[in-house]
């Protein structure tokens, strides 16, 4: 692959470089903790946004500081995240959003109070909670609409936002918006061209770049990859717990499947549709509102039916098997594993269930699981052809 | 001494077998009669059900009693073996275990009929879950109230939730609470076809308070008598089975009688274990499975365990004075259990302030590894406990799947601690 590939490789790998980088230059850095946080006003109030990875060489390290206070209930990523903060890393933020995208989220919010009430850490970046809730209704809506107007007046304490800077950020961030949607066309096409490890972490560093950077890399990439040879291995869409790393991505690949989707921020569906603004502060910031609202994957979307969309409606779209992932730390996504289990079964779309943590590598036994599965899809393909 | 397994006072009694003809009732009514009725989390405003004449089975009661059974490990087992795996939570679960998988008969009773409606408070990220499935199985309508985040945090919540829990839990949050209440009181309206009242819910309130009113006077004889007058067993039952019907007639002469019985003993200098040297607190939820548990360090060490969250958490968490919006004041009550029981700083604070009130020696943490949004708050829990010099141990379990309890090491686990740290404190 090329030099733009290379780079958002880079930026992948290295999450907080950027984001230091542009502290040093003097620009006012805010951080949040996962997709759900308005990037647009952030951007709009004049700071460099980015998410708080964490690194992936951190993930496979003790995390001593979290230890004492995190209970182990807590998923690795989250668990990071918090020996980050405590750690000082990200004391230059002049701010941390943390959404209410989960549970865990919300806790960790809690717990990053108390640490700095109890005075436990004097490197801790101010926090706040953008209490974006999920359930579909007109109740929840306006509350949302009302928390990010909250979450821009804490931003003005930074920097004013106007319309002529949100129609900007907006602007920026919705060329990356495209550029991903050309990427992901790439992938789910006819014959895609471009490997699903490559495009998820080319995806994945969306959330530590300028946008407006990353979207000429991506084009560029995208640009290259039309050339590229043809993959033909099984298409395989992966579902569960969401994955910030692309080693289950590689093991599948190992294996001749190709990963032509993934439920989850930090693939298919980190940006779906543009963000459409209207005229004025008060239209536009209920534009970015709708958008992170209804097109943003959370485990606390209601009803499940609103979950399931994207998942049901991908499927139909020439998927040759599934693969859920329910690593040992998941206890959310496996509630939903029967009902779409069952929902493939009808649609007779094959499924394999992986309950291993792909981060520190898969057994022999989940690897010959993989290899079964992959075959059998091969089998039924050439009978089908045949 | 009095065995452990005695109940001694005839509150107990008078709890068990009242609800036990209240479930009876239920079943006649909903079986023969074919009323409707509804399932619900324990944290939900139970108070518009009996308001609108819907009665409620709570969904960790009915875990509880499943448990009490022992017929988690056939349920949990039967859902696993359709597709839920081991990870996930357990205390929310069991019941919907106990209708959708293996002998749904096996339940007590015969298991739950169909309710007309299932209704949970989304504080996790599972719940939801649970409660979609399970009303997808019975076929029944489900409303979820969804549960906005605290940002206003003073610590010492439980001095201002009576009289100041207007500012106490942000008007924005309780804006969002009663709008939701809207939606439910519409459905309940449906059901039972009778009309929400305002003054009426005022009255219940009210009942709720000198309920609650009643059981802060247990609490504080509690603390001061030289001696626990009630097992924390015996406290859970009298205080849980009325906390389900909390400001009915009966629930409040319940709690009334449980004081004055309560009162008694202390007058007459008479203590649960008299030979109580050491007091214990309980963290967390309840071990339904094995609630002998908590009178198995008395013969031995002197150790009783006098304090759980069931008793303290109903004057702390319940009363609110100034009724003017009753709605409100209810949205009040139940939009921050999660925090108040589970979360820093709330639960830290609280669990420290009621162990130096109850004179507590030491405390047993329930981390239930299986019930994960329980788990949580907890360290933070046995560090404000320990830098208070309470010690504290936390044990791994869960407090309605006995399949991985074991009862006889944990025992010795807890006498151990006791016998070198608490005793030595």
């Amino acid at each position: 692959m090329s030099g733009a590939f290379e780079k958002l490789l880079w930026h992948y790998q290295h999450r907080s470089a950027e984001a230091l980088a542009q502290h040093k230059a003097g620009m006012p850095v805010v951080a949040f903790t996962s997709s759900m946080v308005p990037w647009e006003l952030i951007r709009a109030a004049g700071c460099f946004p980015v998410l708080i990875g964490p690194d992936l060489d951190v993930l496979d390290k003790p995390t001593p500081l979290a230890d004492s206070l995190m209970e182990p209930v807590f998923d690795s990523r989250i668990r990071a995240i918090f020996n980050d903060v405590l750690s000082g890393a990200w004391s230059f933020l002049r701010l941390l959003i943390v959404p209410r995208t989960s549970e865990p989220e919300n806790k960790l919010y809690l717990y990053l109070r108390e640490v700095t009430r109890q005075k436990l850490c004097d490197k801790q970046p101010p926090v706040h909670l953008y209490d974006l809730l999920h359930t579909r209704s007109s109740i929840s809506r306006k509350y949302g609409i009302d928390r990010t107007k909250d979450l821009m007046q804490r931003l003005e304490g930074i920097a004013p936002i106007s319309s002529k800077s949100l129609a900007s950020a907006i602007t920026e961030s919705n060329a990356a918006r495209a550029a991903l949607r050309r990427l992901q066309k790439l992938r789910q096409g006819e014959v895609p061209r471009i490997t699903g490890s490559n495009a998820h972490m080319i995806t994945g560093a969306l959330y530590f770049m300028n946008r407006a950077e990353y979207a000429k890399l991506v084009g560029e990439v995208c640009r290259e990859c039309k050339s590229a040879k043809p993959l033909r291995g099984p298409r395989l869409l992966i579902k569960g717990m969401p994955l910030h790393h692309p080693r289950l991505h590689q093991a599948l690949e190992a294996h001749g499947a190709v990963i032509v989707a993934e439920d989850d921020w930090w693939g298919s569906r980190a940006v779906e549709a543009n963000v459409v603004p209207g005229r004025g502060v008060a239209s536009i910031i209920s534009a970015i509102f709708e958008n992170y609202y209804l097109h943003t994957p959370s485990p606390r979307v209601l009803p499940a039916a609103a979950a399931d969309r994207w998942f049901q409606d991908s499927v139909r779209r020439r998927i040759d098997g599934v693969v859920f992932y329910l690593p040992p730390e998941d206890d959310v996504y496996g509630w939903d594993y029967p009902r779409q289990r069952d929902f493939l079964q009808t649609s007779e779309i094959p499924s394999l269930l992986i309950r291993e943590d792909a981060f520190c590598g898969l057994s022999a036994g989940a690897n010959a699981q993989i290899r079964d599965f992959i075959q059998k899809i091969r089998r039924s393909r050439h009978a089908a052809r045949v | 001494m009095p065995r452990a397994s005695e109940k001694q006072l005839e509150s107990t009694r008078a709890s068990s077998e009242h609800q036990k003809t209240w479930f009876a009732e239920l079943r006649r009514n909903v079986f023969d009669e074919k009323k409707p009725y509804a399932i619900a989390q324990a944290d939900m405003p139970l108070e518009l059900f009996h308001l609108l004449g819907v009665p409620v089975v709570s969904n960790q009661w009915w875990a509880a009693v499943v448990s009490a059974k022992q017929l988690s490990g056939y349920f949990f087992d039967a859902l696993h073996a359709a597709g839920y795996h081991e990870g996930l939570c357990r205390y929310c679960s069991l019941s919907l275990a106990s209708s959708i998988s293996g002998d749904p008969a096996k339940a007590p009773w015969g298991g739950l009929p169909k309710p007309a409606l299932l209704a949970a408070r989304l504080t996790c990220d599972c719940i939801q879950r649970v409660f979609e499935t399970w009303a997808a199985s019975f076929g029944a309508e489900f409303i979820a109230l969804d549960s906005p985040g605290a940002t206003h945090l003073p610590p010492r919540w439980w001095e201002l939730s009576r009289d100041r829990w207007r500012e106490l839990y942000e008007p924005h949050r309780l804006d969002f609470m009663v709008a939701q209440f809207g939606v439910l009181i519409h459905a309940l309206e449906r059901i039972s076809r009778i009309k929400f009242s305002p003054a009426r819910l005022r009255s219940l309130m009210e009942g709720v308070n000198r309920q609650e009113e009643y059981f802060d006077e247990v609490r504080d004889l509690i603390c001061s008598a030289p001696q626990t007058p009630v097992r924390m067993n015996e406290q859970v039952i009298n205080v849980m089975n009325a906390q389900w019907h909390r400001g009915t007639d009966w629930a409040v002469s319940h709690a009334r009688t449980f004081r004055d019985e309560v009162r008694h003993r202390v007058e007459q200098g008479i203590a649960a274990y008299p030979g109580e040297k050491l007091r214990l607190m309980w963290v967390g939820a309840g071990l339904w499975h094995d609630t002998d548990f908590y009178t198995a360090f008395e013969e031995s060490l002197g150790a009783v365990f006098v304090w759980s969250m069931y008793l303290a958490f109903g004057p702390d968490g319940y009363i609110r004075y100034g009724l003017d919006d009753p709605l409100r004041a209810l949205a009040s009550r139940i939009v921050s259990m999660n925090e108040q029981l589970h979360n820093p700083p709330w639960a830290n604070e609280w669990i420290v302030d009621q162990a130096k009130r109850h004179r507590i020696d030491g405390a047993v943490i329930l981390v239930p590894e299986n019930s994960r949004p329980s788990a949580t708050g907890t360290f933070f829990i046995k560090h404000a406990l320990e830098n208070a010099g309470i010690p504290a141990l936390e044990i791994w379990a869960d407090m309605v799947d006995a399949r991985r309890w074991d009862g006889a090491s944990m025992r010795q686990r807890v006498a151990k601690f006791i016998e070198t740290r608490v005793r030595r404190a």
